[in-house]
């Protein structure tokens, strides 16, 4: 008898189902649903407005979502995370969820140091050694590649190539579970926008930390994800693995955008 | 013997005590009624920041600090507050107020009409110096309006909100001594609406005046049109404990409807104060239109705001930076020479 | 017998300034203050006859705990003759005809501006903090109500940080006085600005310290043998103030906190901050029998 692919016998690390959320009449999320494997990429592609930023606020319960359920198959962590108390979200997203957002100023103390807004994480989580947080800031921000001698200058004095490698680096002290992108790249000039794709993606290789990416530009999807959901006004119009979904667009929305691509 | 200076702080404290009544003179009771007659306005603004009406004690705080506002205010304040509060009086209402002032920019007319009443609001602001030499002020006769003014109006805002044009908030039931009182609980947030009301009534002018002015200049959200500005005498009606109804007498008040467009609606600002003042209740019913949604550390900003208006509060903190800090001082002195040693250290 | 022989005569004044009320309020929040040890309890803080910041906080503590056999004792920045101690003292006495005392040991109750006195407290003795800021967030949230929130949910990161941020760049914590402190394992609370020396002695103490701030309407408390922590990372130790080496010149008392005293011929000399300290050494120096109590510091080093 064969043995089944290896991936079948993997619990999925993040579900999410039936995700909905308006603001007034508005409705940004219509039954969003998104499953994630541990290791894997899973990309978000759409046009600003499509929801796409929203669902992954819901996913870092910094949104309340009208309706649907959201899990995380960790140890300790159980039920539907959108009906968790403020304390539990608030330490789950800083002990297991990093993220890093397209606005430097919404992840960063830009006055504190760079090795302090790492070394935060790590005293949340109840770190009590100086050297210890200083090491543990600076291997991630080594991981980061980020210039260890500017480690204790404040994100405000740095370029925002500089500014992501510290959110990332924040982001990934704590080795967590789930690593959430928001546009990641957006606003960076060309090059140094692929200098910082690189190290997503010699991190997401040497590490194999699961994250979910959130961009309009197709071409950063295709370089990280391995899985891609294009979406538009709230909702899922296609998904499937990155290389299907680029090759051959099934939905006339993603043919559009692929071909504009193009 | 070394440390005779023991009791020397009270002997100085004493003398320095002296020194100011001194200079001040005596406190006559014919002095505080003159302080009474003399100034009105003042004894209103400061019953208001006391939040306790009584001209005489007003007048006699004036005399007893020589117009120290601050000072002026606290006596007052921490006399009343060694009041027992023998009963609550019945709400007073708009309807019910004999109203000496009340104008609105929103109308040209408004129901009830506009009543101009005492003001200097159109005098010119010229010195009368001729008093100092010997030509004393005496006022003319007021020739009386052919029709005399209704005493009792609505407010504008109740004809806004019969015509649709405004959401009047619900009215408030509780009721006697349920109703939250600022001076016998402390405040917290988001405040009840009562001890906004309240602090806003007890909040110190110049102070309301600042922030309420930075609102209006910008830094608000909503420009105020004034909807109604009304200064007016009300009724204190008590129920004595046998079950009898009776005026404890009359207070001037102040209030203050501003106003603002949102959406398609009117959005509303309140504010009221005991005795008349009309600058306060104009920047407080401003800060009160603009406090709905205000970003967290704005001037607009409930929390803000009533704690940096309260004039107690404020003055005596400003003040205590007089009083001695050697051990604060000692403490970071201590830990900059530590620092400043460490960085001369070779590094390692 | 008449009900006007029963009934006390009007008085212009209530027995200890405030009104009846008003204590009820105050013990209540104390007591609950001592059953949740460092947590802020907000209070009404009435205005008493002296202006907020002056010690209208510990006023009103002191003024609910009164009685006519209390003997009371009043410091400001360690001293007993300084004015405003002078002043609050004057005034308790007055509103409350309870005796006063400048010798810590015969104290029953101590309401103290920026010092714990240097002779270990008693079970029987009370101190009264004035607190100007109740908040020890206050430098990296200062809005109250966040600032509460994050007290229930022990969110201390911030606070963390902050010391983090402060060995990165001065190399070392350079809080003065007012050091931050973790009370009984759960709550962050300042212990008012009393310099780094004696936040040791508020840790697990025979006496009841309460701290009251006037101007901010919250008042807490550390019970009895309760610990008491300064917050700082384990491999960077905790540093009071370097005094144990200074010698007073007035009063020959050395390893004890210091006032520094500028000299016009050259760098400093020191006298004693705990004033009554001064006087004793004084008095025992002129070979007068004057008792000193223990102290918490022994040749300028902390005792267990």
């Amino acid at each position: 008898m064969m043995d089944a692919p290896q991936i079948v016998k993997t619990q999925p690390l993040l579900m999410a189902r039936n995700v909905s959320k308006s603001f007034g009449n508005i409705a940004a999320l219509q039954d969003v649903s998104a499953t994630v494997y541990p290791g894997e990429v899973l990309g978000i592609v759409g046009e600003s407005g499509s929801g796409k930023s929203t669902f992954l606020r819901c996913l870092n319960l910094e949104e309340h979502p009208d309706q649907g359920s959201y899990t995380l198959d960790l140890p300790n962590v159980q039920g539907n995370l959108f009906d968790l108390d403020r304390y539990a979200r608030r330490m789950l997203c800083a002990t297991r969820i990093g993220i890093v957002y397209q606005n430097p100023h919404l992840g960063l103390l830009m006055k504190h140091s760079s090795s302090g807004n790492v070394a935060e994480r790590l005293l949340v989580a109840g770190e009590r050694r100086f050297n210890v947080l200083r090491e543990k800031a600076r291997d991630a921000l080594d991981a980061s590649e980020f210039p260890l001698d500017r480690m204790d200058a404040p994100p405000i004095e740095l370029s925002g190539g500089m500014q992501q490698r510290v959110q990332l680096a924040k982001a990934i002290a704590l080795e967590p579970a789930l690593l959430l992108l928001d546009e990641p790249t957006t606003g960076l000039d060309v090059s140094v926008q692929a200098l910082v794709l690189d190290t997503l993606k010699k991190l997401q290789q040497e590490r194999k930390i699961t994250m979910v990416i959130v961009s309009h530009d197709l071409g950063v999807i295709r370089t990280l994800s391995d899985r891609v959901m294009v979406m538009r006004r709230g909702r899922v119009v296609e998904e499937g693995l990155a290389d299907q979904v680029f090759q051959d667009p099934q939905h006339a929305y993603t043919q559009q955008l692929v071909h504009a691509k193009l | 013997m070394a440390y005779v200076a023991t009791r020397g702080g009270e002997r100085a404290i004493e003398q320095s005590q002296r020194l100011f009544k001194a200079e001040m003179g005596a406190i006559t009771p014919e002095r505080v009624a003159e302080t009474r007659r003399a100034m009105p306005y003042l004894v209103d603004r400061v019953m208001g920041e006391a939040s306790l009406y009584d001209e005489d004690l007003a007048a006699l705080a004036l005399a007893q600090t020589g117009g120290e506002l601050y000072e002026t205010i606290l006596l007052l304040r921490s006399w009343r507050t060694t009041q027992p509060r023998l009963a609550v009086a019945d709400p007073v209402t708009q309807e019910g107020l004999f109203t000496h002032r009340r104008i609105s920019a929103a109308f040209k007319d408004i129901p009830g009409g506009q009543l101009l009443g005492p003001t200097l609001d159109y005098a010119h602001r010229i010195l009368a110096t001729e008093v100092l030499t010997g030509t004393p002020h005496v006022p003319t006769l007021v020739t009386p309006a052919p029709h005399p003014a209704p005493a009792q109006q609505p407010s504008v805002a109740a004809w806004q909100a019969e015509n649709d044009l405004l959401n009047l908030p619900n009215p408030d039931t509780t009721a006697g001594n349920d109703i939250p009182d600022v001076t016998r609980e402390p405040l917290l947030f988001p405040a009840k609406r009562a001890h906004t009301l309240q602090s806003l009534a007890r909040a110190e002018t110049g102070g309301v005046l600042a922030l309420g002015y930075a609102a209006q200049r910008g830094y608000g959200q909503a420009h105020p049109t004034v909807n109604e500005l009304r200064l007016a005498e009300a009724e204190i009606n008590v129920t004595h404990p046998r079950g009898t109804k009776f005026s404890a007498g009359r207070v001037k008040i102040s209030q203050a409807e501003v106003v603002s467009k949102k959406g398609s609606q009117l959005e509303l600002g309140f504010a009221a104060t005991m005795g008349w003042n009309e600058v306060k209740v104009i920047a407080a019913a401003t800060l009160d239109l603009n406090s709905a949604g205000a970003p967290k550390g704005s001037a607009t900003e409930e929390e803000f705001y009533l704690y940096h208006t309260e004039g107690v509060e404020s003055s005596g903190f400003c003040i205590h930076f007089k009083l001695p800090h050697y051990v604060t001082f000692q403490s970071s002195l201590d830990a900059m020479r530590d620092a400043k040693a460490k960085q001369a250290e070779p590094a390692e | 017998m008449s009900l006007k022989s029963l009934t006390k005569a009007w008085e212009p004044m209530s027995y200890g300034f405030l009104d009846a009320s008003a204590k009820r309020e105050i013990r209540r929040k104390m007591l609950k203050a001592i059953a949740v040890p460092g947590c802020q309890i907000p209070y009404a803080s009435r205005e008493v006859p002296m202006a907020r910041g002056w010690g209208t906080g510990g006023l009103q503590i002191s003024c609910t705990l009164l009685n006519p056999k209390t003997t009371i004792k009043v410091i400001d920045q360690g001293a007993d003759d300084s004015v405003n101690a002078a002043s609050i003292r004057r005034f308790l006495a007055g509103v409350s005809g309870a005796p006063t005392t400048t010798d810590t040991l015969k104290a029953d109750l101590i309401q103290s501006r920026h010092r714990i006195p240097e002779e270990i407290l008693r079970e029987d003795q009370v101190l009264v903090l004035q607190v100007p800021n109740p908040e020890p967030l206050r430098p990296v949230q200062p809005n109250m109500s966040i600032a509460r929130q994050m007290h229930a949910d022990a969110d201390y990161g911030r606070m963390w940080l902050q010391l983090y941020e402060q060995i990165v760049r001065s190399g070392r914590v350079m809080q003065g006085a007012s050091y931050p402190s973790l009370v009984n394992g759960r709550f962050v609370m300042t212990p008012s600005p009393i310099p780094r020396w004696d936040v040791p002695k508020m840790h697990m103490a025979k006496h009841l310290t309460i701290l009251s701030a006037g101007r901010e309407k919250r008042l807490h408390a550390v019970p009895p043998f309760t610990k008491v922590e300064p917050l700082v990372f384990d491999d960077v130790p905790y540093k009071v103030e370097d005094h144990g080496a200074h010698v007073c010149t007035r009063s020959g008392a050395k390893g004890y906190f210091m006032n520094e005293i500028p000299q016009d011929d050259g760098p400093s000399t020191f006298e004693v901050s705990d004033s009554e300290l001064g006087v004793k050494s004084i008095h025992r120096a002129d070979g007068e029998a004057v008792q000193i109590g223990e102290t918490w510091y022994k040749n300028g080093e902390m005792t267990e």
